[in-house]
């Protein structure tokens, strides 16, 4: 028998893992998702609320929750379009202008390893012409 | 280490806190950085807190299992709901994030269904697939970027992050714990009405024995109609007997209806079956509750019923007795009688739960107590839709 | 709209609205029509106000109160929006709309190319505003908010040439000196409605200090306190020195303030709290000699002024002491006939001021802004309009007998006659007072006369600044001064002497019909006391005789030597105000220097302590990096922690 404890404990952890979410990932269209997934948690919480009192007034509340996650979806999304263009990044860390005078900007210092070398891709001769060989190549010939 | 020199409570709350430890250490180890990630022990470090979480709340919170399906396909939905929301949020490419997503909100809906809620199932698909796919399609507009990038492989503060969620988790989880009957039934040295106080929400008003009494009365009206078949005149005390069963089987839990005696109250608790007296005691012993007593609906809607059902099943006996010894019994009044009882029992059985097919009723409710706020939601996604127009109108950037 | 309180309300909010089309109209190339609003206004108003006092006087109940709308309420107090309409303030709003409405046709032509033109006439909407719902309000905060907004109008009006350092000093001086009245006025209310059992609205409270009449001593303080509201707004002694300096705005506002509005509003107080007033012998002489002292030393003062807008301006104040004597009767004779005779004269004084204000107003415009009579003479023949109707208000002023002044003042002097014979414990008083009043009138006659015949006769003297426009003024203003002088001339006899009509308007009002029930005076007959008019008559006559003597020539004045230190004195203003400044500014100026010093102690004090928060801020300033996701992880750690300390402290 699944119990209305059962329902809030999964809520729970899902709002923990969006919480997560929010507070470490930069860019900024996860950070949005996170914050949904937290708004799912609460709602879950609600039918479950809805579910075990017998009456509807929870099923109701996620009515306006799912409204208003609406309204923030277009206005997020909206800014971060702004925003995109202005700074041609989703990278949250980009706008920290807003700190205090004298505090140093926060820079990322560990540097990303070196990308792994491309193989080039084979250059053909042009149909008719003997391919330039390579020296292990001429002596394998 | 012996385990018995700890409280229930300092037990709980280590599991709580090994659990978040596994969670926060799988996602540091998953969680995006510059450098490479151990994603196989992350993974396993998270696939045991998910664990962990079950089997805490199959050893904590659901010892009786009847309902092996529904326990199932809750644990489908859950883990789907969790295991989704874990790759949306170690994902480095957002697009795949997004499907992650999407995948969560189908979880989610899987736990509304279970939660007897359809229409918030529907919507839920119908609007936030609307926001995925044009979420999705600015991921696939704006992130075009080839090789690593700061917002994509880099954390800020992976390790306070994870810390500061999982302990929101677990402290949630742990206030759980403390609100639900199991520690106040643990700790005996508390005062029984404490424990029901922990037991008001929800107030459990039908439990396993009397819903089996109900069932098998019910079973048993449904094999009436033999009872009530040939030769009426005939067998006359067996199946007087057989309805005086069912009369004593539902009286087990609803009662009897009090004849008119002096001592009228007293007797009416001790005479009551199990469902009311349990009810008036547990009303009784909750005095100083009785405001939250009263504002539970199910407690409310069970003891109506069962007040109803005492009356009727006492009167249906009553009509069936008489009917039966009666010169010429007749077949279809007494079938009539039968089945106006069976409806009341089901009724009695299924009160207090949220039926299924509750969309009308939701509808109705938006749009009688709730419609001012149906109309000021409507009028905040105006304002918000505009706004977002206005928003991302194009002026006055620099080309 | 036939019911009188929807009636007053839209007398009150015409000029309000005025003063809202005029600012509209202020910033477009309409600007220079910023004078209709007022003028329709008023001119509405006084035609509605004239419909109120028909409706008033056929009513069968003589007091219509608005439903009580509670504006706000806060423990014992509740304060109501409520208005009042009976005889006395339908009376009063019918005076001003009438009077502000001529005023206002006059500053058409007079304010004519002033660059504030729009200005001028949205604080005069403002200033007729707040004195209308001061008449009509029925509760005491009511009453005091338009009170403030009359004394914030006048601040402005009078201060409306602001880059002229004389008229910025002259606004401040009558704000902060009628703001020592209204600090009495507003203790006093505070004491009312304590006694008055909690209500501050004006019929309620009558009634309950009728019933219960309250300790005589905290009553007559609190009358006081009320008085020295109306000393400071009327300008009576000591408070009078703003009224003079207030001539530093433009004439027509000196007309407003002086005729229907701003100095009226102290009188109209104290008839309007005459059933207070009927229980305090104390309080009542303390008005009549107030009034008896400012009448008589203002009309010292105005003799010898060169300023012919402040010989005008003492007489005012002299007037509206003639208003407080006979105020000051009020419950040692029928407190019906005190307030008639202060009503009366207010009413004739309205008019007769008004005239002479705005004939003044007319001459200083023919000598391009100058109003010192020693630069000007002989203007009879360039300006004979504005000789006539000066001639006119001058006559009313100094009460030549039949014209309107002459009326009113002789009600006045009976009723201190009535005073002095009656029952009351300070006959003596009031028998000097008569005499004070009788030789102010001989006083008014003669200073009034002076300015007359220094202005208008002799040979033709004018100063360089009236250039070329030294003419009579344009048809928008001689015609309101024809209309006032014929109120001047036949106002007083129309409606008073003959037919008592005015009196029988305002002995319906219910608040002076309690005050006579509190006062317990007998209804007196009225009759025309010939001695005392004949006594009247013979001291204007020699006032007027002296001046005609004196100044028959015209200026430049020609003093004989006995009475060089007289008019010395008076010129000096008999040092009042430097009296003032020894006494107060000087001492004022000391202690506010002192407090200065304490100041900055205080000051560093303050400053040593705001040093704890800053240095705090300093340390804490890392914090604000700028990193929304930084913030949210604080705000979740921060739950974190306050979460778990509950719910360890729970658990335990």
């Amino acid at each position: 028998m699944i119990s209305l404890w059962h329902y809030l404990a999964v809520a729970a952890a899902l709002f923990g893992i969006g919480l997560v979410g929010f507070l470490t990932r930069r860019n900024l269209i996860t950070m949005f998702l996170c914050a949904e997934m937290m708004l799912q948690a609460v709602a879950i919480n609600f039918a479950a609320f809805a579910r075990f009192h017998g009456n509807l007034q929870g099923q109701v509340f996620v009515m306006f929750l799912i409204a208003v996650a609406a309204c923030e979806a277009g206005l997020a999304l909206a800014l971060f379009l702004m925003l995109y263009r202005r700074g041609k990044s989703l990278d949250s860390s980009d706008w920290q202008t807003l700190r205090e005078l004298g505090v140093p900007p926060a820079i990322d210092t560990q540097s990303f390893p070196a990308p792994a070398p491309v193989e080039p891709d084979p250059v053909l001769s042009p149909a008719g012409a003997r391919p330039a060989l390579s020296t292990e190549e001429a002596a394998r010939v | 280490m012996d385990l018995s020199t700890f409280s229930p409570i300092q037990l709980v709350g280590g599991q709580i806190a090994i659990i978040a430890l596994l969670a926060i250490i799988g996602f540091l180890l998953l969680l995006p950085r510059p450098q490479a990630r151990w994603v196989t022990l992350g993974t396993a470090s998270l696939i045991a807190a998910v664990s962990g979480l079950g089997a805490w709340l199959y050893t904590t919170f659901g010892k009786p299992m009847p309902d092996l399906i529904g326990t199932v396909l809750f644990g489908f939905f859950s883990v789907g709901a969790l295991g989704f929301g874990s790759v949306l949020v170690t994902q480095r490419n957002p697009a795949r994030g997004a499907i992650a997503f999407a995948f969560v909100i189908l979880s989610t809906c899987g736990l509304f269904l279970l939660l007897a809620a359809p229409f918030l199932m529907a919507a839920t698909v119908i609007i936030y697939a609307g926001a995925i796919i044009v979420t999705f399609l600015f991921v696939l507009m704006l992130s075009q970027n080839d090789g690593p990038s700061d917002e994509n492989d880099r954390s800020r503060e992976p390790r306070l992050g994870a810390l500061a969620g999982f302990a929101f988790t677990g402290l949630v989880l742990f206030s759980l714990y403390l609100g639900s009957p199991i520690p106040a039934s643990a700790d005996t040295s508390k005062a029984p009405a404490a424990s029901l106080r922990k037991q008001l929400l929800p107030v459990v008003v039908l439990n396993t024995e009397e819903k089996a009494l109900l069932q098998t009365a019910l079973v048993s009206l449904d094999s009436a109609g033999e009872q009530l078949s040939g030769d009426l005149t005939k067998d006359r005390d067996s199946r007087i007997e057989y309805f005086t069963r069912i009369k004593n089987t539902l009286a087990e839990v609803v009662g009897e209806p009090v004849q008119f005696e002096p001592t009228s109250a007293k007797t009416a608790v001790s005479r009551s079956g199990s469902v009311l007296s349990r009810l008036v005691r547990l009303r009784q012993e909750l005095n100083a509750d009785l405001e939250l007593y009263r504002q539970d609906h199910q407690a409310r809607a069970v003891v109506t019923q069962a007040v109803k059902l005492q009356e009727l099943n006492a009167a249906t006996y009553r009509k069936l007795e008489t009917n039966l010894l009666d010169a010429n019994p007749n077949s279809d009044l007494a079938r009539a009688e039968v089945a106006g009882l069976r409806e009341e029992v089901l009724l009695l059985m299924g009160m207090g739960e949220l039926p299924a097919s509750n969309v009308s009723n939701l509808g109705y409710q938006l749009y009688t107590e709730y419609l001012l706020a149906v109309e000021l939601a409507g009028a905040l996604l105006l304002v918000a839709s505009l706004g977002a127009v206005a928003i991302a109108r194009r002026k006055g950037v620099p080309s | 709209m036939s019911d009188p309180i929807g009636l007053a309300l839209i007398i009150l909010a015409m000029p309000l609205v005025a003063a809202l089309i005029a600012v509209l109209l202020s910033g477009t190339s309409l600007r220079t029509l910023a004078n209709l609003p007022l003028i329709v206004a008023c001119g509405g108003g006084a035609i509605l106000a004239f419909t109120l006092l028909g409706k008033v006087a056929d009513a069968s109940t003589a007091q219509f109160v608005s439903d009580n709308i509670t504006w706000f309420a806060a423990g014992h107090l509740r304060v109501s929006f409520t208005i009042t309409v009976d005889p006395l303030s339908a009376f009063m709003l019918a005076m001003v709309t009438f009077i502000a409405m001529w005023i206002a046709i006059f500053s058409s032509g007079y304010m004519h190319g002033d660059k504030g033109y729009p200005r001028f006439f949205i604080l005069m909407s403002l200033f007729v505003f707040s004195m209308c719902g001061l008449v009509l309000a029925n509760n005491f905060l009511l009453l005091v908010a338009f009170w403030e907004g009359v004394g914030l109008c006048s601040y402005l009006l009078v201060g409306y040439y602001y880059s002229k350092p004389s008229a910025a000093a002259a606004a401040r001086k009558a704000f902060l000196i009628t703001r020592i009245g209204d600090t009495g006025l507003i203790l006093g209310i505070f004491l009312l409605w304590r006694m008055g059992g909690w209500h501050t609205d004006l019929t309620a409270l009558f009634d309950h200090i009728a019933k219960n009449p309250p300790d005589q001593g905290m009553l007559t303080t609190a009358c006081l306190l009320l008085f020295c509201g109306a000393v400071g707004k009327s300008a009576q002694f000591p408070l009078y020195v703003w009224l003079p300096d207030a001539m530093e705005g433009p004439t027509p506002v000196s007309a407003l303030i002086h005729a229907a509005t701003m100095v009226t509003a102290g009188v109209y107080l104290i008839a309007r709290c005459a059933p207070l007033f009927a229980l305090c012998p104390d309080a009542q002489i303390t008005i009549a000699w107030i009034g008896g002292i400012s009448a008589i030393l203002a009309g010292f003062l105005a003799i010898g002024q060169h300023d012919l807008k402040r010989v005008l301006a003492y007489s005012t104040v002299s007037q509206l002491g003639y208003m407080f004597l006979a105020l000051g009767t009020l419950g040692a004779i029928n407190p019906v006939f005190a307030v008639t005779a202060a009503m009366f004269h207010l009413l004739t004084h309205a008019f007769f001021k008004a005239l002479l204000f705005l004939s003044a107003g007319s001459v200083m415009h023919a000598m391009g802004g100058v109003i010192d009579m020693r630069r000007f003479g002989g203007l009879r023949k360039r300006m004979p309009i504005t000789h006539i109707t000066f001639l006119c208000g001058a006559g009313a002023l100094a009460a030549i007998p039949l014209l309107s002044g002459f009326w009113s003042k002789d009600l006045i002097f009976e009723a201190l006659s009535e005073a002095s014979e009656s029952a009351s414990p300070f006959t003596a008083g009031y028998y000097i007072l008569l005499t004070v009043a009788f030789l102010t009138a001989f006083l008014t006659a003669f200073y009034t006369f002076r300015a007359y015949f220094l202005t208008f006769w002799g040979p033709e003297r004018l100063p360089a600044e009236a250039g070329d426009h030294a003419h009579e003024s344009p048809g928008v203003m001689t015609v309101p001064l024809m209309v006032l002088s014929l109120g001047a001339l036949f106002l007083g006899a129309a409606v008073e002497p003959f037919n008592h009509l005015f009196s029988g308007f305002l002995e319906r009002t219910p608040s002076l019909q309690l005050a006579a029930t509190l006062a317990h005076s007998s209804t007196i007959a009225q009759h025309f006391n010939w001695t005392i008019a004949g006594i009247g008559t013979v001291l204007v006559l020699a006032g007027l005789g002296m001046a005609f003597a004196m100044y028959r020539q015209g200026g430049p004045e020609k003093l004989p030597w006995a009475l060089e230190p007289v008019f010395q004195a008076s010129e000096s203003k008999l040092y009042v105000d430097d009296v003032y400044e020894a006494a107060i500014v000087k001492p004022a100026t000391g202690l506010a220097f002192l407090a200065r010093v304490f100041d900055g102690f205080l000051d560093g004090l303050a400053r040593l302590i705001s040093a704890i928060p800053r240095l705090l801020g300093q340390w804490l300033r890392p914090m604000q990096n700028g990193l929304v996701q930084f913030y949210a992880l604080s705000m979740a750690l921060g739950l974190a922690v306050f979460l778990s300390f509950v719910l360890f402290r729970v658990a335990r």
